[in-house]
């Protein structure tokens, strides 16, 4: 492992400061359940390691009519430890409560989740179909980009050296609606997803018909990847099973899945449709206040 | 001298032997106090890292290592390989050279400023494909060059048995390579000091021979076997991997001799899973034949895999596996292959034997409609030579199993698993095992003050050795458990047993008790002449010394007499004077849960019922069952090296992709001991191997029953289940 200095501003300005001089080669530190694993295996060599935990901003966690805030380096545990954001959010907690076991929920951070970038991030489709807002702090001032614009490749993302994410902020939760995630892991838990599925719908009164839904996938494209396409096959569309298989046809056709030791391209696609469909039945069930069962593949 | 009986008394008559007794030690591993191998941190320690072989089969053409000795922090390079004759690398993963530095970081650097270049030669790393090891000539050959099996072996006429009977099944199975995946990886702290008249080397050595690894030691530096002292106190995993001083053990010694220095050598986490031990593969066509009645008359197997560059596979001696129908044609071959070499894995052969065997049973019993328990019960009667001595216990055990895992009412048949998509089923298998106790010595001392100890150049694998050693000892003694001193880890004791075979138990526990016996005999003795009793009468409990239920004088007091020379007696292993025996026989049972859209298998429930004679302590008896439960559901679910055809690379060395099970994972584990009166008179036998051997079996069979397809190949991945239900 490669030695780095490390910096613990305790505020907004001072961060940006410290991450702007090194230009590129220092990295934040949140929660460090990825980061410090990349620095001791050489994949990444900072120069700077930038602690944000002691940044305000960064540990807000708030929810009132307008929305939820959720500071960048919040860990998992405070997240799903409300029962309202359990309860409006489910689809945030779903993934928080997956993410590693306890002691790693304790320290890592949906911020750190999406700005690590990987494919697989079990929170990113979680933010995605909730309609999350990344804000952006930088040099050049603060810029807003939606959830799903936010991840560029692999590992990579639209922050600019110097830029720092600061919250995430979600709209209110509309009448009638229900969230879920759940990703496909060949173990029963603590696994990187083979295919991760987040889906948000919103039904009418009745509770019988979807009005709109969003869903996004991971670990099927280069990037957490938004299918909209699957959200407008379905909308206005009866919530019963024909819709739920036409939905998962939908999101089948949509994603460029690789092969590796974690699964065949054609068996992702398989997973993608299976998945789509279990998790927009789960959202659905919860939209009607029905108890779900999360355990995978159960 | 008093000679006490050598028995381990009457049953029930016992404080501790027996009982559930917490591991003595066990506060020491929990809380971090218990120093392993890496934990080893002497003053001027040096920390080596290793450069590896990134070639399945390669030359090394080039290594300059000055740049590496160069950097401020190094200092001394060890060459396991070189130009010239000693070039070869034959699998990935392979040492190459190990750098000590002040620092690991340090040692890194070294490792990374080595100048290494290969001249890469074709590789084979298929375990699976016949024909394309056939086609690289990767087979055995006799001196013409003509393909010839390992095994070809030919009981009664078969044919005409397959022809005669009423039913056949013919089935294809199989089950990968494994790494050993040992917590602790292997390694070595060494310190060379020819100063004093102490020993010159003293390899605190990551082992489960602290016996016999010293003479491998010496004779390397061509020292006395008494000039090395080996200690292993604790041990985080051997599986049967930690026999040897190992290369990495010699070159630790060697760099400490070179630097003055003590060394650490531990492997890191890739090298721990590519270089020091797999299990073998073993894939194989089977036709099994069958009365109606289920009475099995032919077997017919032909089975192929690989250990490696060695060119074996799985014993084609032993197939089938326990059932020995009167007609069999066996058939084995294996490939050479250039991946990492085989050693002992947890009962050697038999996971493997077993999960082709009963899997082709269970199928066909499926044919006959039969479940599989009534085709084992119609076949108890036609068990090899080793299983033979259990049949009886394998009627009674798989009755025992049934009923803990509530068999008949939740039974059904093949395929009928339910009519959603997650499909439910039941499977058994069952295995045997020897156990038998070997060539081992335990020292007993009893000092003057009260103190008692055993001490045994043995170890504890963490399976509770320590912890029977001295449950052993305060028994005898008639003291409580945190009274005596239970010694191991060292070949400075007196000579103990490897442990390796499902042997320790045995013999640890009976050289005790015979050394404790002969120890409390000297002592009735001296308390017989003080206390004018007569010796014959004496007995021993509750701290005292016990006349026809009088007390004649507390343990003090006996001892107090015993002057400065404490009582010392050294008891032997193996006696045939019916403290331990051998051969154990179990019966697994499992219920999963089969998600037929996603290719996951849940387990439910597993069911072990074992016998192994006497139990000394049953919660870590209990607990060898529970680790081998899950190294079973690991084995069968997701664990296996894999290789990647094109680099020859094995391309999942680290604990992320390769796959152990999560708690999630395990389920809801059952085990019972099947312990009658006649099991306990037959004395202690080894457990540590059996509880693994049939978990993969039965899971593979559950999975069968609830989805009506045979998933062929352990681990059952996902994926593999999905592909055999697209299939069928």
């Amino acid at each position: 492992m490669r030695d780095f200095e490390y910096e613990a501003p305790t505020t907004l300005a001072n961060a940006i400061a410290v991450l702007a001089k090194n230009n590129g080669s220092a990295r934040p530190l949140a929660g460090g359940t990825d980061l410090i694993d990349h620095v001791r295996c050489g994949r990444l060599e900072p120069d700077v390691v930038v602690d944000v935990k002691k940044i305000d901003e960064l540990n807000v966690l708030e929810l009132n009519d307008s929305g939820l805030r959720l500071g960048a380096a919040t860990p998992c545990y405070r997240i799903y430890g409300c029962p309202e954001i359990s309860q409006q959010y489910a689809a945030l907690t779903d993934s928080c409560r997956i993410i590693g076991g306890i002691q790693i929920q304790s320290r890592a951070s949906v911020g750190g989740n999406i700005c690590n970038s990987g494919p697989a991030a079990d929170s990113t489709p979680s933010v995605i179909v909730l309609g999350g807002i990344c804000v952006i702090e930088g040099p050049g001032g603060r810029r807003e980009v939606p959830a799903e614009e936010f991840c560029t490749g692999p590992g990579k993302n639209v922050l600019k050296p110097g830029e720092l994410l600061v919250e995430i902020k979600f709209p209110a939760r509309p009448a009638n609606s229900g969230s879920h995630y759940r990703r496909f892991i060949p173990r029963n838990e603590m696994d990187i997803a083979v295919v991760g599925v987040g889906a948000s719908v919103v039904l009418d009164d009745s509770k019988e018909n979807i009005v709109s839904a969003r869903v996004a996938l991971g670990a099927v494209a280069p990037t957490p990847l938004y299918v909209p396409a699957v959200g407008d096959a379905i909308a206005g569309q009866p919530a019963n099973e024909d819709t739920l298989r036409k939905a998962g046809a939908v999101a089948k056709e949509l994603v460029t899945p690789i092969t590796d030791m974690r699964g065949t391209a054609e068996y992702r696609v398989h997973l993608t449709g299976v998945l789509t469909e279990r998790v927009l039945q789960a959202a659905i069930s919860r939209a009607r206040g029905e108890a779900i069962c999360t355990k995978i593949g159960h | 001298m008093a000679e006490r009986e050598v028995t381990w008394g009457p049953r029930g008559s016992h404080t501790l032997i027996g009982k559930e007794v917490s591991r003595i030690d066990g506060v020491e591993k929990a809380s971090g106090a218990a120093k392993y191998t890496n934990d080893m941190n002497q003053p001027g320690t040096l920390f080596a890292r290793l450069l590896t072989c990134t070639h399945a089969k390669a030359k090394v053409t080039r290594l300059n290592v000055d740049k590496a000795k160069a950097i401020a922090g190094v200092h001394t390079v060890y060459l396991f390989k070189d130009i010239g004759e000693n070039a070869e690398c034959n699998y990935d993963g392979e040492l190459v050279a190990a750098v000590a530095a002040e620092t690991a970081d340090i040692a890194e650097d070294g490792v990374r400023a080595i100048e290494v270049a290969y001249e890469v030669l074709p590789h084979v790393v298929d375990e699976q494909d016949l024909e394309a090891a056939r086609a690289a000539k990767r087979l055995k050959y006799d001196d013409d060059g003509k393909e010839v099996p390992l095994v070809d072996r030919t009981v009664g006429d078969p044919d005409k048995a397959i022809a005669d009977a009423d039913v056949v099944h013919t089935g294809y199975y199989g089950i990968h390579t494994i790494s050993h995946m040992c917590l602790e990886p292997h390694g070595a702290h060494c310190t060379w000091d020819e100063s004093g008249d102490g020993p010159k080397l003293t390899a605190r050595h990551s082992t489960q021979a602290v016996s016999t690894t010293g003479p491998q030691f010496a004779s390397q530096f061509g020292l006395d076997a008494s000039d090395v002292r080996v200690i292993c106190n604790y041990i985080g995993g051997g599986f049967g991997s930690k026999f040897a001083a190992d290369i990495w053990g010699w070159a630790a010694a060697q760099m400490s001799k070179d630097t003055g220095r003590p060394v650490r050598l531990m492997l890191d986490r890739a090298t721990e899973l590519k270089t020091p031990g797999t299990r073998p593969s073993g894939f194989a066509n089977v036709t099994v034949a069958a009365t109606k009645d289920g009475k099995i008359t032919a077997w017919k197997s032909h089975h192929w895999g690989t250990n490696g560059p060695q060119g074996g596979t799985i014993d084609g001696n032993q197939m089938p596996y326990v059932f020995d129908p009167p007609n069999k044609h066996v058939v084995s071959q294996g490939i050479a292959t250039d991946c990492g070499p085989n050693r002992a894995w947890r009962a050697p052969n038999h996971p493997q034997l077993c999960a082709i065997t009963d899997t082709a049973l269970t199928d066909l019993a499926a044919k006959l409609n039969m479940s599989p328990v009534d085709l084992y019960k119609a076949n108890l009667d036609q068990l090899d030579d080793t299983a033979k001595e259990n049949s009886k216990l394998y009627a009674a055990e798989l009755d025992r199993a049934a009923e803990l895992m509530e068999w008949e009412k939740k039974w059904h048949a093949h395929g009928k698993g339910g009519n959603g998509p997650v499909k439910r089923g039941l499977g058994v298998a069952l295995h045997r095992w020897g156990g038998q106790s070997v060539k081992c010595s335990s020292e007993v001392r009893i000092f003057a003050d009260g103190g008692a100890q055993a001490s045994i150049g043995s170890q504890d694998l963490g399976t509770g050795t320590r912890t029977v050693i001295a449950m052993v000892l305060a028994e005898t003694c008639g003291l409580p458990l945190e009274k005596v001193k239970a010694r191991l880890g060292s070949n400075e004791y007196v000579y103990g047993n490897p442990s390796g075979g499902s042997i320790t138990v045995g013999s640890v526990t009976g050289a005790t008790r015979r050394a404790a016996l002969e120890a409390t005999g000297i002592l009735f003795d001296k308390v017989a002449e003080k206390y004018k009793v007569d010796a014959k009468t004496l007995s021993l409990g509750d701290e005292a010394v016990w006349s026809d239920k009088k007390k004649v004088c507390s343990w003090k007091d006996a001892c107090r007499l015993i002057g400065p020379e404490p009582i010392t007696a050294t008891g032997p292993s193996p006696v045939a004077d019916g403290l331990t025996s051998k051969l154990v026989g179990g019966v697994q049972m499992a219920d999963v849960s089969v998600d037929t859209e996603t290719g996951v298998i849940r387990i439910n429930r597993m069911v072990a019922v074992q016998d192994c004679g006497l139990v000394i302590n049953e919660k870590t008896a209990k607990s060898q069952v529970y680790g081998g439960l899950i190294m079973g559901i690991a084995y069968a679910t997701n664990e296996e090296r894999i290789m990647d055809n094109n680099s020859g690379r094995y391309i999942n060395a680290d604990m992320e992709t390769y796959k152990l099970p999560r708690i999630g994972d395990i389920g809801e584990l059952i085990v019972e001991f099947y312990q009658p009166d006649s099991e306990y008179n037959r004395g202690v036998v080894g457990l540590g191997e059996p509880p693994v051997i049939s978990t993969g079996a039965a899971i593979a069979n559950a999975v069968a029953n609830a989805t009506g397809v045979r998933v062929p190949v352990l681990p059952m991945t996902p994926k593999r289940v999905l592909d055999a239900l697209a299939q069928a």
